[in-house]
């Protein structure tokens, strides 16, 4: 038929290689990656506090400056070692010559079972080893079906099943497909003329992830802390990234492609036979060979390379040298910059050095968060240490979402307190650390009594109206003297009417602060009122 | 016909790509937006006069088979059959019984092998053989036991194969199409921007991107992609009328009213791609339809307080980015649904991802405005002051909202308060709102630079 198929004048043997690609045109492989670039961000759905190694929710843009040779005319360039975690719709190609045809990932990898589906109906060799001599046999037939995971081959001799009669059987194959190891994207390039390129491809990859990861260190007199922070960036990817430019990004950003472009990673050869019931209880001997599994999962091993995840930061002195990242604003989001080069290998968290500040000062508070008309409960007080993010209290940088492991003194060693996190913040926000619940302070809520209101004639449809006394008592069993602020949830459309101690608002809440002496407690009484609904 | 596809099958896997040539084939493929595709596969059959069974093996892996129509000059059709029964060892091994097969005991000791014709009897949990006058368990005892076959069943097959029996007119080669619909081809657009932060400009190139997990190839095929799907059955479920279900945020601020050059069918467009393309089973393809440069483009903040309630934390800002989609200062195209990836480059120079938004089919002379993420610096806190009941579904809550802004410059939020149901009335504001909606209230809050604004309303609210 007419041109409708141009390729068809040249199918000849001698080009038959050029078709090995179903498009046709040259195959051109691009260089190595000469300059390196990756900016990691976090996972958009995880909240405050450090990364999970074993789940790297974030992502990372990578960027990678490669040299490319094109020939005249169409030819497939072909991208090598990208990101298995690569989001293929997301890549971007620029300084190619005019003339981008399409843009391709290609799902399919080479595995086992790839192998094995490109071969069939295709000749195949079958080894099948003499339990005897140990001699191989090769027995030249053609492979039939590779359908719901058993294999059926013919052979001279007639139609046999692989690995069901319990010799050792195997295929050898002409060629390895037309398959890759790794996820390779290509584009089909038109080129007028022979030309050498610097290209840029540029793409998002999963399985990355970055945290701050604050270390506190409380003084002795308990009024000031020091802060440090590390940047612990992860990549979970199969794939390392020498010598980059690494770069983090703080903020949440919209993601919203929730889809995988379908990877077929493979798998073993799974030769399913027959049923092989016995008339004995023994186990069945036939084993299958689950040795070739080739399961492309990201999963991340514990490979951590630098110090460990809660660097001891006692080292303040040394970690004045080190080098930090530089913070740079990037649109509505804060870019933090590894100064120099770096090497993010395969499957590696790294850390550097973010922050330290010394003597912060700060408040200790303890605290309890209360429904307003709570009946017999009986709660610790959760201590938190406050300060502000601005410069008087030596802070006032944009502090990135983390989390914070609070440390103390003790007989000149640093124990740790307790572990949280904190969430983005930005300068002149008040931070607040965690310091966990303290038994030492614990807080009763009791109703001391509820009284309704009658009906008022005339005003049927108000309902009655409920008056609480509640009674909250905080008791101090440490020998110092502390402050103590107790927040209410209060019901919609109640109110507290009256009580004997101040009381304050706080982010439209009602709140109490009392001081309490050492080895103490203090009593707090007010009344709710539920207006009649 | 069949002995010539069936030649094709057993050439080395090098002239595979010839296969299309060789059976002098045209593959066109329609692509819907939702997980829908109509195949229609021109190639010349022979056609011997008579009643005759034509297979198809290369069609999709994914077929519907009852879509299938197969049009020629001067043929009629008999019956079509989708046979799905695979060919399986423990299939062959089924479709043997009351048959005799052979098998070879091989001595682990000594290699030497032994042959014996066997019939057998069933299958059922294990094989039951009957050699002779003994009935014996295929390898009961674990020794290796070989099993040969004469012949496939003229059934079973390697992969479901679609046939079309036909009786001929006249013998004779003439084209034919055979078309069906197929799931597993899917597209979308992707678009990639790259926002220009000192004079507020907008690149964009669009994308569209191919899909395959049907299972097959698709060689050299001449691809239409459609902005739509013809796909009514679920149509009714989508609409978004749940009136307490968040809704997503709405790109479109407002929907364009102009035509471009885009080819349509019906009032859906078309991308037709330009180059004959092979689309490969598991293969993501992506081919160019958009590309402006310098386009106007504004960037703001928003902020959506979805009820009258109080937060613990301030909550960050939207960070918004807007532009036309018009001819006159915009991209003067619709957009296809799809993901728009905003870029911006850092002080050195080098482009950094900083967000992502959806956006659905737009027509062109619209505004867009999308959400890219939240903003570090420009934070709101919502906070009510007092809430009192007036009566039994009546309520007055006195909102205060805190903004503030850590970026050296003044910004300006577009702050909205949702969820005014019923009989909403703000009584008192510090500023004066917009009624976006019966719903929603709006106010522009100017937030000065390093610093706080506040503004508080007033609201009755009856149920």
């Amino acid at each position: 038929m007419r041109p409708r198929c141009p390729t068809c004048l040249l199918l000849t043997a001698a080009i038959a290689a050029f078709m090995a690609t179903s498009a046709g045109g040259a195959e051109v492989s691009a260089d190595a990656a000469s300059d390196l670039s990756v900016t990691v961000y976090r996972s958009p759905y995880r909240g405050s506090g450090s990364i999970d190694i074993d789940r790297l929710g974030g992502f990372a843009l990578i960027s990678e400056t490669r040299a490319v040779r094109l020939p005249a005319g169409l030819s497939r360039l072909r991208f090598e070692g990208v990101a298995d975690g690569i989001e293929p719709a997301s890549a971007i190609v620029t300084g190619l010559p005019d003339g981008l045809v399409e843009k391709n990932r290609e799902g399919a990898l080479l595995s086992p079972s790839a192998l094995l589906a490109s071969a069939a109906g295709r000749s195949v060799t079958l080894l099948r080893s003499n339990p005897k001599s140990g001699k191989t046999e090769r027995v030249p037939g053609k492979l039939l079906a590779d359908a719901g995971g058993g294999v059926v081959y013919e052979t001279a001799v007639g139609i046999e099943a692989l690995r069901c009669s319990g010799l050792k059987e195997s295929f050898s194959f002409d060629s390895a497909a037309d398959l890759s190891a790794t996820p390779t994207l290509s584009v089909l390039v038109r080129s007028r003329e022979p030309v050498t390129a610097t290209v840029t491809l540029s793409y998002l990859a999963r399985g990355f992830d970055w945290a701050a990861d604050y270390t506190a260190t409380l003084s002795a007199d308990g009024a000031t802390m020091d802060l440090g922070a590390w940047v612990t960036l992860a990549n979970g990817n199969g794939v390392g990234l020498p010598n980059a430019r690494a770069q983090t990004v703080a903020g949440r950003v919209n993601r919203v492609s929730g889809e995988v472009e379908p990877l077929d990673i493979g798998g073993p050869i799974l030769a399913q036979c027959w049923p092989r019931g016995s008339t004995s209880d023994s186990p069945g001997l036939l084993q299958f060979d689950r040795s070739l599994a080739g399961g492309g999962q990201l999963k991340a091993g514990r490979n951590i390379a630098t110090l460990a995840l809660a660097a001891p930061a006692q080292m303040t002195d040394m970690m004045l040298e080190a080098q930090r990242v530089e913070q740079e604003q990037l649109g509505d989001l804060k870019l933090y910059r590894v100064p120099e080069r770096t090497t993010v290998a395969a499957r590696q968290s790294k850390q550097v050095r973010l922050l330290d500040r010394a003597a912060i000062p700060i408040k200790v508070v303890y605290g309890a968060d209360l429904a307003a008309d709570a009946d017999a409960l009986s709660i610790p007080a959760v201590k938190f240490l406050r300060t502000m993010n601005d410069a008087a209290h030596r802070l006032g940088l944009p502090l990135p979402s983390g989390g914070v492991a609070v440390y103390v003194e003790h007989r000149g060693e640093r124990l740790l307190e307790h572990e949280s996190g904190v969430r983005d913040l930005a300068v002149d926000e008040e931070l607040e650390i965690s310091l966990g619940a303290s038994s030492d302070v614990a807080v009763t809520a009791a109703r001391e009594g509820a009284v309704t209101e009658p009906v008022t004639p005339g005003k049927a449809a108000r309902g009655a109206q409920l008056d609480v006394s509640e009674r909250v008592e905080i008791s101090n069993a440490r020998a110092s003297p502390i402050q103590f602020e107790l927040r209410l949830r209060v019901a919609e459309g109640a109110r507290i009417v009256s009580a004997d101690h101040p009381l304050e608002r706080k982010n439209g809440r009602p709140i109490f602060r009392l001081a309490i002496p050492a080895h103490a407690s203090a009593m707090l009484r007010y009344q709710v009122r539920h207006s009649g609904g | 016909m069949r002995a010539h596809l069936l030649a094709i099958g057993w050439l080395p896997w090098l002239l595979a790509g010839a296969s299309v040539c060789a059976a002098d084939r045209i593959l066109s493929v329609t692509i819907y937006a939702d997980d829908l595709a109509l195949i229609a596969d021109h190639r010349d059959i022979d056609v011997k006069g008579g009643r005759q069974r034509i297979e198809f093996q290369d069609v999709s892996a994914q077929i519907r088979p009852e879509t299938v129509s197969l049009t020629a000059a001067d043929i009629g059709i008999v019956e079509q059959n989708f046979d799905f029964d695979l060919l399986t060892p423990a299939k062959l091994m089924e479709k043997a019984v009351g048959r005799e097969i052979t098998i070879v005991r091989v001595n682990p000791a000594s290699g030497a092998e032994t042959r014996e014709q066997a019939e057998v009897l069933a299958t059922n949990g294990g094989v039951v053989l009957k050699i002779g006058q003994r009935i014996e368990v295929l390898r009961d005892d674990g020794l290796p036991v070989r099993v040969i076959f004469d012949k496939v069943p003229d059934n079973l097959r390697a992969r479901p194969t679609l046939s079309v029996t036909i009786t001929g007119g006249r013998a004779g080669t003439r084209p034919a199409t055979l078309s069906y619909l197929t799931p597993g081809l899917g597209w979308r657009a992707d678009y990639v921007a790259l926002f220009d932060e000192g004079d507020n400009k907008i690149d964009v190139q669009g994308w569209v991107t191919l899909t395959n997990s049907s299972g097959s190839t698709y060689e050299n095929a001449q691809t239409l992609l459609v902005a739509g799907s013809p796909s009514q059955v679920d149509a009714v479920a989508r609409q978004p009328n749940m009136r307490y279900v968040q809704q997503p945020r709405p790109t479109v601020q407002a929907a364009g009213t102009e035509s471009g050059s885009r080819e349509r069918l019906g009032d859906t467009y078309l991308y037709p791609l330009a180059e004959r393309t092979s689309i490969a089973n598991l293969q993501t393809k992506q081919v160019s339809f958009l590309d402006v440069r310098g386009v106007p483009a504004e960037h703001g903040y928003e902020f959506r307080n979805h009820w009258l309630g109080s937060a613990d934390s301030p909550q960050s800002a939207k960070t918004i980015y807007a532009f036309s989609t018009g001819a006159h200062a915009g991209l003067g195209d619709q957009l296809p649904a799809g993901v728009l990836r905003i870029y911006m480059r850092d002080k050195r120079g080098n482009p950094q991802f900083i967000g992502e938004s959806r956006i659905e089919h737009t027509p062109m002379g619209s505004t867009l405005s999308l959400a890219t993420g939240d903003a570090f610096d420009v934070k709101v806190r919502a906070v009510v002051d007092k809430r009192t009941r007036l009566g039994p579904f009546e309520w007055k809550t006195d909102m205060r909202y805190e903004l503030s802004n850590a970026l050296p410059k003044a910004v300006t939020v577009k702050l909205l308060q949702e969820g005014l149901w019923g009989d909403a009335r703000i009584t008192a504001e510090s500023q004066k709102s917009a009624r976006r909606s019966a719903e929603v209230a709006e106010w522009a809050v100017t937030v000065p630079a390093n610093g706080r604004a506040d503004l508080s309303a007033t609201f009755d609210t009856r149920y």
